[in-house]
């Protein structure tokens, strides 16, 4: 997949001081995670996959311990990044589902205000921040441009100042229209369940309800979503529409209320059907003229708009800023040449030993600047290895030195108490402490460090460079124009507290909260557990996150809901092209969900692959285990539970960390940790047994029989 | 259905239990046959606990009659005095004759209410103990204070037994029934692992040398491997000592996998009881459709072309004149429907009628 990386794991280790010793919870693990994608991380209880996810939003326990690896979102890594800086992603950027709904609920506030307060606190800060990215990267737009067309200097500033006052005509069109629409697909759905309810003569007392309709269903008029022929219809429709109702009540025929009812509905279909339209041509087309609008059908219309903004104003546009991109992009690849061969030219300095200080201070500073200077700004994704290098880089560094201050010191200490100890035990005595190992920091593992991180950058450059030749600057350019409309609608896009509320309550019907405007202003307590397990997933939703990690969402719930919460989840995945994480031990969920599974054993990735080669091929004997114990709807014989527990991480075993509960385990399980054996390109597996050496073992009888079945159900139809 | 099955050990006739005004239990029947596993399925808040509980008398019945072993253990009695006040309403506008028998007939309902209080308090509380329950959630009913031996042998101890030796001796052996060893029995409650803090309690249920053991979610709160390892357990206790299991879970593929006969629950009524094969293979109530065709397969492909059929209890019957009543549509294979639903579902199952 060549999509976006959203976020990439490297080699992390976090380990939990304990009173019993160091708990090493997470052994080193790396993955990414592409733009759109579910990752699913499957594992016993114990096995750090909680401990993964908790590490990505910088909530670990206190006594966690990262002893190393990087975590990179957005140009930042976020194993390094102060707790304010935090604020900013966490529920915003990346938001978390948790296991136990009850400890994530504030128990004294209403469910109402806990789902729109991170909406309301959000909201302002994004339009803050998309009227910054807006401005900063139009100004930058235009000074590439200026500086790329040195004779047009009138003619691009004119452009620009164009751009952005018709950027702001078409976000004023845009919001008014969306307002109208969400309104309108809102009533759509509240009239088709009362029209049912009539129909089927269960309708009691709807006369706030209608009230409260009536509010909404005004919102509805917008010339672009009612048309305007029909606007005075619908108008009388909803004026009228609670005319006589006691009556009606009394008598419990609703016959005159479902006419009224009835003609709503089918005008309001008929504006929902239509397409929407395009807000950014048209933006222009008002901005520029006073011509009337042309009579047609939306589709004819977004043609013509499209043309005129086109013909007047776009394409020169396009031109003009296409060749000012290009320009700028052949100045930064050169720029990253050049930090390539002064990274390469640092390299054996920096590996010497033992190392000069003097150089390596002199050289933390110069390289930071080079590459911090190989950045182009106006890249819309964020380069993240090349933002955190200069910030890494100095860390190491400072790391360094106070090594080189302190170690003498923690040892001489840890010495002397260990000689006190020693003159205590030897005089018959048994002390019921014990000497603590002095907490060095390994030089050798720093310097190792500062290479790894300058090799990793060069790497990234020479792959980045080579694969800038083929870019199409046609796509870049339109993709920053799309990114400045994004942006503009941004800015606008204001959360009130009732536009908040109305999108609480659609949330909530979404996750399936009966009769949300009920339960809007209950407590946390008056909800069953699976109920509250929605409405935490609803929080999780409402600030629209970019990544979202789900630590086992359903594990607690029964199937139907279960089915439903997962059906929510891969919907809105889809609409908002979200990434996910998806943390569980139950593999039947994750068939349903991840387009990509990591199994983890023992703070170790042991298995990796998408779904289809998981299910279809696995080659972990862990992974066979899984399958096998659990059973399916056509499981007759005996269930082959895995024997045994999992090991103790404070005394990690040597060899294979599986091997005590592996029927399938070698001497050398025992002995050695088994490297990654490649078994496709996006498949891997840390066993011993694909080693070339290695005798062929089947996977167990359940294994291959389910899949034998599930081939027989698709009918061949997918070869895998 | 082989002979051993054919013995009724627990017959459940017209349960109700309601809570104020929430009808938990809403008139259930069913019957577990000796020897038999019993799987009872629903959603959260279906009432399937609520029943198991009331099986155990946990809570006081509101009606209906449940027989153990042929002899009636619990008894409500709001069914009968629902008639008396129908029957005193109807008095006051009837003939003499009439009336005399109406008279008599609330006479005989309060007999049926003496008779009912009696078994219900008076109920032999060894002969209960034949009942066992496993509980849901394997933290929270252990008493963290008390050691494996005292939480195991508390039932045996209740009962009477004063000999020391003898309950040491009993637990040593359910210890080693269930898969732990007797070193474990000195040990609390919190030195254990999920799994195995459940085996404890399937050997506190075990030790009462129950006949029946209602088994409440015993495996939810547990990873897919120790599940397996406590299905396991249970399979192989039930063939050992000959236990019939009242079964109730939500994971269908599990409750499948290890039931005879299955019940759905569906807000507080029972819709559909079959066995465990003719229901997964001809689902009728169009709740039951819905439940199936919500379980996730480990099946990739599959699951992507799933499609979950909803159910709209409002949209799928129309009970405004015809009352729905639990019916056999084929033997053994009973669904709560109307007269129109019968004749459609004995259509669908190929059964015709002449």
């Amino acid at each position: 997949m060549a999509t976006e990386k959203k976020l990439q794991v490297h080699n992390l280790r976090i380990s939990f001081r304990t009173n019993g010793g160091k708990v090493q919870a997470v052994r080193d693990i790396s993955f990414d995670l592409h733009k759109g994608e579910t990752l699913a991380i499957v594992g016993e209880s114990g096995s750090g996959k909680s401990v993964t996810s908790k590490a990505i939003l910088g909530i670990q326990a206190g006594n966690a311990i990262t002893e190393g690896g990087e975590i990179l979102y957005d140009g930042q890594d976020l194993l390094k990044i102060s707790e304010e800086d935090f604020y900013k992603l966490r529920g915003d950027k990346i938001a978390m589902i948790f296991q136990d709904p009850l400890s994530s609920l504030n128990p004294i506030m209403r469910i109402g205000k806990q789902l729109t307060e991170a909406m309301i606190l959000k909201g302002r800060a994004r339009q803050r921040n998309c009227k910054e990215n807006f401005y900063a990267k139009l100004s930058l737009m235009e000074k590439y441009m200026t500086e790329s067309h040195p004779n047009q200097v009138a003619e691009v500033k004119k452009k620009c100042e164009i751009f952005r006052q018709f950027e702001m005509k078409h976000i004023e069109l845009e919001q008014a229209y969306n307002e109208a629409h969400e309104a309108a697909e809102l009533m759509l759905v509240d009239l088709e369940h009362m029209l049912f309810l009539i129909e089927k003569k269960a309708l009691k007392e709807p006369g706030s309800q209608l009230e409260n309709m009536k509010e909404m269903l005004i919102k509805a008029l917008n010339p672009y979503v009612v048309a305007e022929d029909r606007a005075a219809q619908f108008k009388a429709d909803v004026k009228n529409m609670t005319a006589g109702l006691g009556a009606q009540q009394k008598k419990g025929d609703f016959s005159k209320l479902q006419g009224h009812l009835e003609n709503i509905c089918m005008v309001l279909k008929e504006a929902l059907a239509k397409d929407k339209p395009n807000f950014f041509a048209l933006g222009y087309y008002r901005f520029s003229t006073k011509d009337p609008a042309p009579t047609g059908t939306v589709e004819e219309n977004n043609q013509f708009y499209r043309q005129y903004l086109d013909d007047h104003f776009m394409l020169d546009f396009i031109a003009m800023a296409e060749t000012a991109i290009g320009k700028a992009d052949e100045k930064f690849l050169a720029l990253r040449e050049e930090a390539i061969t002064q990274l390469q030219s640092a390299l054996p300095v920096l590996g010497a030993k033992p190392v000069n200080e003097e150089e390596l201070k002199n050289l933390c500073a110069s390289l930071g600047k080079v590459v911090n200077a190989s950045i182009n700004p106006i890249d819309i994704v964020k380069d993240s290895a090349a933002y955190t290098f200069a910030g890494s880089f100095q860390g190491f560094v400072n790391q360094y030195f106070t090594g080189k201050r302190t170690n003498g010191q923690k040892i001489r200490k840890y010495e002397k108490e260990l000689a006190k100890y020693n003159r205590l035990v030897e005089k018959g005595k048994n002390p019921d402490w014990q000497v603590a190992a002095a907490s060095v920091i390994d030089l050798d593992q720093v310097q190792e460090n500062i290479v790894r991180l300058v090799n990793n950058l060069i790497a990234h450059y020479q792959q980045r460079n080579a694969a800038e030749k083929h870019v199409d600057l046609n796509e870049k350019t339109v993709a920053l124009i799309d990114y400045l409309k994004e942006n503009a609608s941004g800015m606008v896009l204001k959360i009130t507290k009732q536009a908040a509320k109305n999108k609480a309550l659609k949330l909530m019907e979404e996750v399936g909260i009966p009769e949300p405007r009920k339960r809007y202003r209950d407590y946390p307590f008056q909800f069953s557990g699976g109920m509250r397990q929605r409405i935490v997933i609803a929080i999780a939703l409402a600030a629209n996150p970019d990544i979202l990690i789900c630590d086992e969402p359903t594990t607690a719930l029964d199937v139907t809901i279960q089915a439903q919460i997962l059906e929510l989840i891969n919907r809105l995945k889809k609409q908002r092209n979200l990434s996910i994480i998806f943390i569980t031990h139950d593999l039947g969920v994750v068939a349903n969900m991840a387009d990509r599974i990591a199994v983890m054993y023992a703070g170790k990735i042991v298995e990796y692959g998408t779904s289809e080669e998981i299910f279809y091929e696995p080659a972990h004997p862990y992974t066979w285990a899984l399958l096998s114990s659990m059973p399916d709807l056509d499981t007759k014989e005996k269930l082959e539970a895995i024997p045994g527990t999992p090991p103790d991480m404070i005394y990690p075993p040597k060899g294979d960390a599986f091997a005590q509960r592996n029927r399938y385990a070698m001497k050398i399980d025992f002995e050695k940790q088994p490297p990654a054996f490649p078994i496709s390109d996006t498949h891997w597996a840390a066993t011993w047994l694909l080693h070339p050496n290695a005798p062929k073992v089947e996977p167990p009888k359940t294994v291959t029989e389910r899949i034998a079945r599930m081939k027989a159900r698709m009918g061949g139809e997918a070869n895998v | 259905m082989s002979n051993q099955h054919e013995e009724v050990l627990l017959r459940i006739e017209h349960l109700c239990q309601y809570f104020k005004s929430v009808k938990a239990v809403d008139d259930v029947s069913f019957d577990i046959k000796k020897g038999e596993v019993f799987g009872l399925v629903g959603e959260s808040g279906c009432g399937k606990t609520t029943t198991g509980r009331s099986i155990i008398k946990l809570y006081d019945i509101t009606s209906g009659n449940i027989y153990f072993k042929g002899k009636r253990i619990a008894a409500g009695t709001k069914s009968y005095k629902d008639a008396i006040a129908n029957a005193r309403m109807e008095m006051k506008k009837v003939s003499p004759e009439r009336k005399a028998e109406l008279k008599a007939f609330i006479a005989q309902q309060r007999q049926e209410i003496k008779a009912a209080k009696q078994d219900h308090e008076k109920c032999d509380k060894r002969f209960v103990t034949q009942i066992q329950m496993i509980f849901q959630d394997p933290v929270a009913s252990l008493d963290p204070r008390k050691t494996v031996l005292e939480t195991i042998a508390e039932g045996l101890v209740i009962r009477g037994e004063k000999d020391k030796k003898a309950i040491e001796e009993k637990v040593f052996r359910v210890l080693e029934m269930v898969g732990l060893v007797r070193e474990h029995a000195g040990r609390y409650p919190h030195e254990f692992s999920g799994g195995q803090k459940q085996r404890i309690g399937v050997a506190r249920a075990v030790i009462m040398n129950p006949e029946l053991i209602i088994a409440d979610e015993p495996v939810s709160a547990l990873d897919v491997s120790i599940q397996a390892q406590v299905i396991n357990l249970l399979n192989d206790l039930r063939h050992q000592l000959g236990l019939t299991i009242l079964f109730i879970a939500h994971d269908l593929s599990v409750v499948k996998y290890f039931s005879d006969r299955i019940g759905v629950m569906y807000f507080g009524k029972l819709v559909e009881l079959a066995s465990s094969d003719e229901l997964f293979a001809h689902p009728l109530h169009p709740y039951t459709r819905s439940l199936l065709s919500a379980i996730p397969q480990p099946d990739p492909v599959y699951e992507k072309t799933r499609e979950r059929i909803k159910y709209e209890p409002l949209a799928a019957h129309d009970y405004s004149v015809d009352k729905p009543s639990m019916r056999e549509v084929a033997p053994g294979h009973f669904v709560q429907c109307n007269d129109a639903e019968f004749a459609r579902y004995q259509k669908e199952l190929g059964i015709v009628n002449e």
